[in-house]
């Protein structure tokens, strides 16, 4: 798939260049250079690794509010992504959309640009073009406070109706702020390495050698139409080595202690290390924690080197997704990678409407206005 | 018979791919004219046997596809396919339809494009050509679920209203174990395609080979001629090379099959076709709701036993409860198997498409459901308890 990757914002700008690095890398293509990078400040930033300077616009600058960006401040980006509207579009005109399938937005929605300019732009976005408009955005971890919790809260209100999908990675699951191994930026460097491969693998497929087409390869018309629901959406993903000594087999009577020596004929093996495989990219890897259940549509890549990807294990991994998701509209596919010593399973889950971490943030987000109204109330603000 | 084949969607293609390497790895000539219809451009990447120009990418200018497929959506197949009619009306105008006897238009019925694009192709060779069209449709196993069990429950009626005849198979039926995921369809496919082309293959030569009781592509024809679901029985058993010789008449392959003896050729040509007809069908069916038979026994002239023949063809009438049994021979002079493929016309009794309608059923309904409660449970996740949260644009 092929498409137009927006960030905006410090973070989303961040993450755009991190997505481009990887595709820099090789293998995998996501925007083919299509890229745009939008930031607020009164001076010109950029600097970035893998996004060239004329490929970033910064906005803002003549406006009287704005020192370094809009210091949290969403009401002032929209006001100031709006008036410097023209500047966006004129960027906008050097990305060639008639050979994209779509546009890609990339923003920290805790933040005051990414989740003020992000809301203007992607409805901008969903006025000038005739293709879908996504959306990845990151939530903020709990621990950052009240103010990007209301960000983020405002943010998805506008952002989830108009996007033709938003894609939610959550900080608070990703980013181990308990750890004091590392420093903080570099906890959000590794979540945004995550992040990063996360959308790679999903919407870049690989350029396709016949050998590497599989049986039932997934194209992006089957990424769209799984997407089509709109609403909210989260990603799995989890992976094994195949060449650890013991292999597939000791791993998974390390994860699963049920399975007995006795029951693992190899036919037992091959259903349960793909399905234990799916199970896993939806249990504690899924970039936003939801209700499983609560999903519409599904789609689910198996890849990892062909003769590993059994035929029974495809099938019952199917299967048991479209019990656990609770919908009939489960889309399975095969990606072989001849040589590869990983099996890997990237599941995505569309629309999902149970999400904990939503509601948590939607309270921290009331909270915060509520001190906010009673601090100003006492005159002390 | 000859053909036309036309594989639409990435099941179909594949069919046809195979049935091709299957003719000519038995020198038969089948197929006198093969194209490939998909709207996805890596799976047109895929076929061996399907020459290149002969594969044709529709959709490619359609917003919804571009060239890469239609995410498993009849509905958009249909449209990509309608839009691009022309273009499919001139693909097929390349056909020497003096040189075939019939079209045969191979989809799954599981997916978007031989699904949905599958009728549309089957609509436009109808209007251009007078011989008959049939279909070959893949069933969705029960395991591939609700969304391609829902595509063929629908599928199914549109291609069985408008083909001459719809010879099924079943993917649940044929399901392979312990197999990749490559490898599992490659060896449906195959088995598939000895099934169909041993059948359609007979009485493909027109010069005067004459066989005692050859089958004529017309015999074909007129067995097919029923507007019903058909499906296919087959079994196979090799054929001495040498039949003289004591060892070999007391051999591994027992007096049964001895090819001297007049009466066990006999029984051997009646005990193929009885195997081939309680053999794995290629849609489950009731042997008996069929409607017309005709069975095609492929091998070297000298198996051919008129009263096998004529014993098996009895049984057959009593087997599937009509007077409608053809038994005819399509002689292979080299060969070194003795084949027979029965054809079950119009079978009126297959459990396999009313469990497919059932969980289509339940896909419908439960796909409605969740389509009206859609926007209320994304308004519900992104709004505040209290509502107490604005936009912010």
């Amino acid at each position: 798939m092929k498409l137009a990757l927006i960030g905006v914002g410090g973070a989303g700008s961040r993450l755009a260049d991190t997505i481009r690095g990887i595709e820099a890398e090789g293998g995998r293509q996501l925007c083919y250079g299509n890229l745009l990078t939008v930031d607020i400040s009164r001076t010109v930033g950029g600097g970035f690794d893998h996004v060239p300077q004329e490929q970033h616009v910064t906005i803002g600058d003549t406006h009287r509010d704005v020192e370094d960006g809009v210091d949290g401040d969403q009401d002032l980006a929209v006001e100031v992504t709006r008036t410097d509207s023209p500047e966006i579009h004129r960027a906008l005109d050097s990305i060639t959309m008639r050979k994209l399938d779509g546009v890609l937005v990339v923003a920290s929605l805790g933040g005051g640009t990414g989740s003020g300019a992000g809301a203007v732009l992607v409805e901008r976005l969903q006025e000038m073009y005739d293709k879908p408009v996504y959306v990845f955005g990151v939530l903020p971890a709990a621990d950052e406070g009240g103010r990007p919790a209301l960000n983020a809260a405002r943010s998805l209100r506008s952002i989830v109706p108009t996007a033709d999908s938003t894609l939610l990675f959550d900080n608070d699951r990703w980013v181990d702020t308990d750890s004091d191994a590392d420093a903080p930026d570099e906890r959000y460097e590794r979540a945004n390495r995550e992040l990063a491969s996360r959308v790679v693998t999903l919407f870049a497929r690989g350029d396709h050698d016949p050998s590497s087409i599989g049986a039932n390869t997934l194209d992006s018309s089957d990424i769209v139409r799984t997407l089509s629901p709109g609403g909210v959406a989260s990603v799995g993903y989890a992976a094994t080595e195949l060449d650890d000594g013991g292999g597939l087999l000791s791993w998974l009577r390390s994860i699963l202690p049920g399975v007995r020596e006795t029951e693992t004929s190899d036919e037992r093996t091959d259903a349960e290390k793909v399905q234990s495989l799916v199970r896993q990219s939806l249990g504690s890897q899924l970039t936003l924690p939801c209700e499983v259940s609560s999903a519409e549509r599904v789609l689910v890549v198996l890849s990892g080197p062909p003769d590993e990807l059994s035929r029974r294990g495809f099938e019952s991994a199917r299967q048991w997704l479209e019990e656990e998701t609770e919908t009939v509209e489960v889309l399975a596919g095969d990606d072989p990678r001849t040589g590869s010593s990983t099996i890997a399973a990237t599941v995505l889950l569309s629309n999902v409407t149970e999400v904990p971490r939503i509601n948590s943030l939607q309270q921290q987000a009331v909270e915060h206005e509520r001190v906010g109204d009673t601090l100003r109330a006492d005159g002390t603000d | 018979m000859k053909l036309a084949t036309i594989g639409v969607g990435n099941a179909g293609s594949k069919v046809v791919d195979r049935m091709v390497e299957f003719e000519s790895e038995t020198n038969r000539n089948l197929c006198r004219h093969v194209h490939a219809i998909n709207t996805a451009r890596t799976d047109l990447a895929k076929p061996e046997y399907i020459p290149e120009e002969q594969r044709v990418l529709v959709g490619d200018t359609n917003q919804k596809s571009k060239g890469h497929g239609v995410g498993g959506d009849v509905e958009i197949g249909a449209e990509v396919m309608s839009a691009d009619i022309d273009e499919i009306r001139r693909a097929f105008d390349d056909i020497e339809i003096h040189n075939v006897d019939a079209i045969l238009v191979a989809a799954g019925l599981g997916g978007g494009t031989g699904s949905g694009g599958g009728p549309v192709v089957i609509d436009a060779l109808q209007d251009m050509y007078d011989e008959p069209v049939y279909a070959l449709g893949v069933l969705p196993g029960e395991y591939e679920g609700g969304r391609p069990a829902l595509n063929a429950a629908r599928s199914l009626q549109s291609f069985v209203n408008k083909v001459d005849n719809f010879i099924g198979f079943d993917n649940d039926a044929w399901r392979a174990r312990e197999q990749t995921i490559e490898e599992g369809y490659e060896e449906m496919n195959r088995e598939l395609a000895a099934r169909i082309v041993t059948l359609l293959a007979a009485g493909e030569t027109d010069d005067t080979e004459v066989a005692e009781n050859a089958m004529d592509s017309s015999d074909i024809i007129r067995t097919l001629a029923t507007d019903g679901v058909s499906s296919i029985g087959y079994a196979a058993t090799a054929v001495d090379a040498q039949p003289e010789g004591l060892l070999d008449r007391w051999g591994s392959s027992g007096a049964d099959e001895d090819p001297l003896d007049d009466a066990s050729q006999a029984t051997k040509i009646k005990s193929l076709v009885r195997r081939a007809t309680n053999s794995r069908l290629t849609l489950p069916c009731e042997v008996s709701s069929a409607e017309r038979v005709l069975v095609v026994l492929s091998g070297p002239p000298s198996e051919f036993s008129r009263k096998g023949i004529e014993s098996a063809r009895q049984w057959l009438e009593q087997e599937a409860e009509t007077v409608e049994v053809l038994v005819g021979d399509d002689p292979r002079e080299n060969s070194s198997r003795l084949a027979a493929a029965v054809l079950l016309s119009n079978v009126s009794d297959a459990p396999r498409i009313d469990t497919i309608q059932n969980q289509a059923v339940d896909a419908q309904e439960q796909i409605a459901e969740q389509q009206a409660a859609r926007e209320d449970k994304i308004t519900n996740l992104i709004t505040d308890e209290n509502d107490d949260l604005d936009p912010v644009v």
